[in-house]
């Protein structure tokens, strides 16, 4: 029955060219935007917009370079940016690109309501036709991963059709969206950038299994896969872990319990974890090393902070972790003493537990939290692993430690997860955490005169020698793994230098897409 | 002589006149219940990067900062002027959404309805006619199982086994990876859609057979198949004669007021092969609590089913005279 269907395969590939030169590659990593390629709406977050180019952009290391801005400057105030672009940016229909059209594209997203936060910006307006100005209504220096994110549209052509038909100063040009099975893009003849190595790049969108099947069939270049599968890559293939700040920790209740509730009415404080001396301590214990075994299949980094090697990072806040003697000393001067043999401490009556509390559903999140209280029941707390939903974790999370995981490539998120100002919003500070220096300190690094400038204000949050929210300070929480994202790679691609990846597997691969090669012939 | 038709449209369409607006309220009171923020659902991942201004914005710019009793009222205004609404989750108007994405699973389930209608009827009849003996086991057994096999499974099997063991169909997709629609041949098409087509047509196969295997069984049983055995009919001439009359209504009723489970079948096999139908998007829809675009499925998958129970009281009373009589 099938002998029919074989021969015609064999018929059908002999009837395909075979490309000499620049060659199609095909591409399983998922990412497919549902809302189309808008970056109004907030496409392009990660990895290469594809269609459309940015005025900054951050290369490998995470250093923001230009791109279709030359220069640019912030004035003292931090108020506005001054941006002159390159004179030979051309959309992919052979319009020129203008500073029109980047303040339109600004204005717009703006007011759109999508997935691009621009809430600070007041106004965007073109001075000339290669020279734009960004007007903030308050010093914002994280507003430079909005100069690196957000693709410029054309101000004469966009239209409600826009996500679907888009059309941009980038890299590609769309040939076909078939929504939910695939993309196919071709080379954008006029992209400012170079020459690109494929002449066509296909992704494939569906199910994880689906792209596995593609891979050990032959047909896919690039799949993402789960750890748990990296390492039985099919012939052809080989496996890429990349470093990420797809990172897991526990978040603590920081202040004790008095009886107040957020305006859902759900109860904020933990009288344990509030001591510092438990959090310290629960730092010093955990075995990273042993977790990221233990979780990740040994695919991952122990994580000792929000942002592990990103420029924002402070390293000189990391301690060691794993020093079980080091964490009964803390407990010990703290008051926290075995008093009734059970092996769980005591303070004034107070037992050292509380619940550890992840999503049911994240098998990951499980073992790290299951790992976690293994390795506390040795030191003496009792952290009791709970699975829930998320719908129970978010009535919890101020009262109880929750395994949450974080890693944005925007320092913003250090701001959100430890200013006062953010305590108890969203799933931001959940353990209603401030202090004036931090929150100082944050502030300043906010109103930077430059992004470089802002990097010692973010460090210094994590720890000035005195404080800090990090593990040698206040210890907010007790970081544990980064995750790995794993892919499959055909032999002959080579990629390039990476970046450290952000939260979310797949997609960002793609952000230097244009300069990869094919090494084989 | 077919003085019962107009009848029975005329009792449907008023059960369909109170059936669509009561689906409508309940619909959207349980999606409105659902323990889903659709403003945290469209945010995802980006958690970190979307300010809480924003989310405000964003729920402004959808209008779910409105009560859900104005929502439904906003909704209802813009159906009575035929507009199903944006779907939130696809930027999109849920009319053009459903357009994209309904003829692929529209021939996905089409194809899966007929194979598994002549597959199982003609399995059940042949399995009826040798009762007993082992054809009939053989038939029976198979029956049992994919009556117990989850459809993802039986999915994940057949793509190990005929895409990447023997390599001799593809493992996914509507049309080869890689190529544009225009370069797709009609080969292709029909190549990728053995895989999906034979893995849904699993979920309507086992009750047929079964169902059919039993009717013939009665009908081999009666005096009038007695009679006929006795002036020299085999079972199988009996099968396929005149058992088959007496099956194929009791077939067809069965089939097609199953369609409903069919259409859910392929949300799974849809998922499994990453074919571009309605079920992928129905998945999202759910997850992102869009309820614009969970209303305009749901209703037109209401109107589906309906349309198969219907077809299948006509079907009945065409194939077996003795349904004919009132209503």
């Amino acid at each position: 029955m099938f002998r029919p269907l074989s021969t015609m395969a064999i018929a059908l590939s002999l009837m395909l060219p075979v490309q000499a030169d620049a060659r199609p590659l095909v591409l399983a990593i998922g990412g497919e935007p549902d809302g189309g390629f808008d970056p109004i709406m907030g496409w392009g977050h990660y990895g290469n917009p594809l269609f459309q180019s940015t005025l900054l952009r951050y290369d490998a290391g995470l250093n923001l370079i230009g791109d279709l801005a030359e220069d640019w400057i912030l004035s003292e105030d931090g108020l506005v940016w001054q941006l002159r672009l390159r004179g030979d940016a051309m959309f992919s229909d052979g319009t020129p690109l203008t500073a029109e059209d980047v303040a339109f594209t600004y204005n717009t997203a703006r007011a759109a309501g999508g997935l691009a936060d621009l809430t600070v910006l007041k106004e965007a307006r073109a001075l000339d036709a290669t020279t734009v100005e960004l007007e903030l209504t308050e010093p914002r220096i994280t507003f430079v991963s909005r100069l690196a994110t957000l693709g410029i549209v054309p101000a004469a052509s966009y239209g409600s059709d826009y996500a679907r038909y888009p059309v941009g100063s980038g890299p590609f040009k769309m040939v076909e969206w078939r929504e939910g099975e695939q993309l196919v893009v071709e080379p954008n003849p006029h992209w400012h950038g170079g020459a690109i190595a494929f002449e066509r790049v296909s992704f494939v969108f569906g199910s994880e299994e689906a792209g596995q099947a593609l891979a050990r069939t032959g047909t896919a270049d690039l799949v993402a896969v789960p750890p748990s599968l990296a390492d039985a890559a099919p012939s052809g293939m080989k496996v890429l872990h990349v470093d990420t700040v797809d990172n897991r920790g526990l978040a603590f209740p920081m202040v004790f319990r008095t009886g107040g509730t957020t305006a859902a009415g759900t109860p904020i404080g933990n009288d344990v974890t509030a001591d510092r001396a438990i959090r310290v301590a629960i730092n010093q214990a955990l075995d990273r090393e042993a977790l990221v075994a233990l979780a990740l299949n040994g695919h991952g980094r122990p994580a000792t902070g929000p942002a592990d090697g990103l420029p924002w990072d402070n390293p000189e806040a990391a301690i060691p972790g794993n020093d079980p003697a080091a964490a009964m000393e803390t407990l010990e001067t703290g008051g926290w003493t075995d008093t009734d043999g059970d092996g769980i401490r005591e303070k004034d009556g107070l037992r050292a537990a509380f619940q550890v509390l992840y999503p049911a559903s994240d098998s990951t999140r499980q073992a790290l939290a299951l790992g976690a209280s293994d390795q506390l029941r040795e030191i003496g707390i009792d952290a009791q692993p709970s699975g829930s939903s998320w719908d129970e974790i978010g009535a919890l999370m101020h009262s109880e430690v929750v395994v949450l995981g974080w890693g944005a490539h925007d320092p913003s998120e250090i701001f959100y997860l430890h200013h006062g100002d953010y305590a108890g919003v969203d799933y931001y500070n959940t353990g209603h955490y401030a202090n004036p220096t931090v929150d100082a300190h944050l502030e300043a690094a906010e109103a930077a005169p430059s992004f470089d400038a802002s990097l010692a204000e973010w460090k210094a949050a994590a720890w000035d020698g005195e404080t800090g929210f990090s593990l040698k300070g206040d210890a907010t929480w007790a970081w544990m793994v980064n995750l790995d994202h794993s892919y499959w790679v055909s032999d002959c691609l080579d990629l390039g230098p990476l970046q450290v990846h952000p939260h979310g597997h797949g997609f960002p691969i793609t952000h230097d897409l244009p300069s990869w090669r094919w090494t084989c012939e | 002589m077919k003085a019962w038709l107009p009848a029975l449209l005329a009792g449907r369409l008023i059960r369909l006149a109170w059936l669509l607006p009561l689906a409508a309220v309940g619909l959207f009171t349980l999606i409105s219940l659902a323990p889903i923020d659709p403003v945290q659902a469209y945010v995802g991942g980006r958690t970190s990067q979307i300010g809480p201004e924003q989310r405000d914005a964003i729920a402004a710019a959808w209008g779910l900062d409105r009560p859900a009793v104005e929502r439904f009222a906003n909704w209802l205004g813009q159906l009575a002027r035929g507009d199903l609404g944006q779907s939130i989750t696809f930027n999109a108007p849920v009319m053009q959404v459903i357009a994209a994405r309904l003829p692929a699973s529209l021939a996905l389930i089409g194809l899966a309805f007929v194979l598994s209608f002549v597959l199982g009827t003609a399995l059940g009849l042949v399995a009826g006619a040798t009762r007993g003996r082992w054809p009939d086991r053989v038939i029976r057994t198979i029956a049992v199982v994919m009556a117990a096999s989850p459809g993802f499974w039986v999915a994940i099997l057949l793509v190990a086994f005929f895409a990447v063991g023997l390599g001799w169909l593809p493992a996914c997709c509507a049309t080869p990876p890689g190529q544009l629609a225009a370069e797709v041949t009609l080969a292709d098409r029909w190549r990728h859609m053995v895989l999906p087509v034979a893995t849904l047509s699993v979920v309507g196969i086992a009750p047929l057979v079964l169902h059919t295997r039993q009717s013939l069984v009665a009908f081999l049983d009666s005096p009038a198949a007695r009679h006929l055995s006795a002036h020299g009919a085999t079972p199988l001439h009996l099968a396929f004669g005149p058992g088959l009359r007496h099956a194929a209504g009791v077939a067809l009723t069965l089939h097609l007021a199953g369609a409903g489970e069919l259409f859910g079948g392929s949300v799974l096999a849809e998922a499994v092969f990453a074919w571009p139908g309605l079920g992928q998007a129905t998945v999202r829809a759910a997850t992102g609590a869009d309820a614009p675009l969970l209303m305009g499925i749901g209703l037109a998958t209401l109107l589906f089913v309906f349309a198969g129970n219907l077809l299948a009281d006509v079907a009945a009373r065409l194939a077996d005279p003795r349904l004919r009589g009132p209503a």
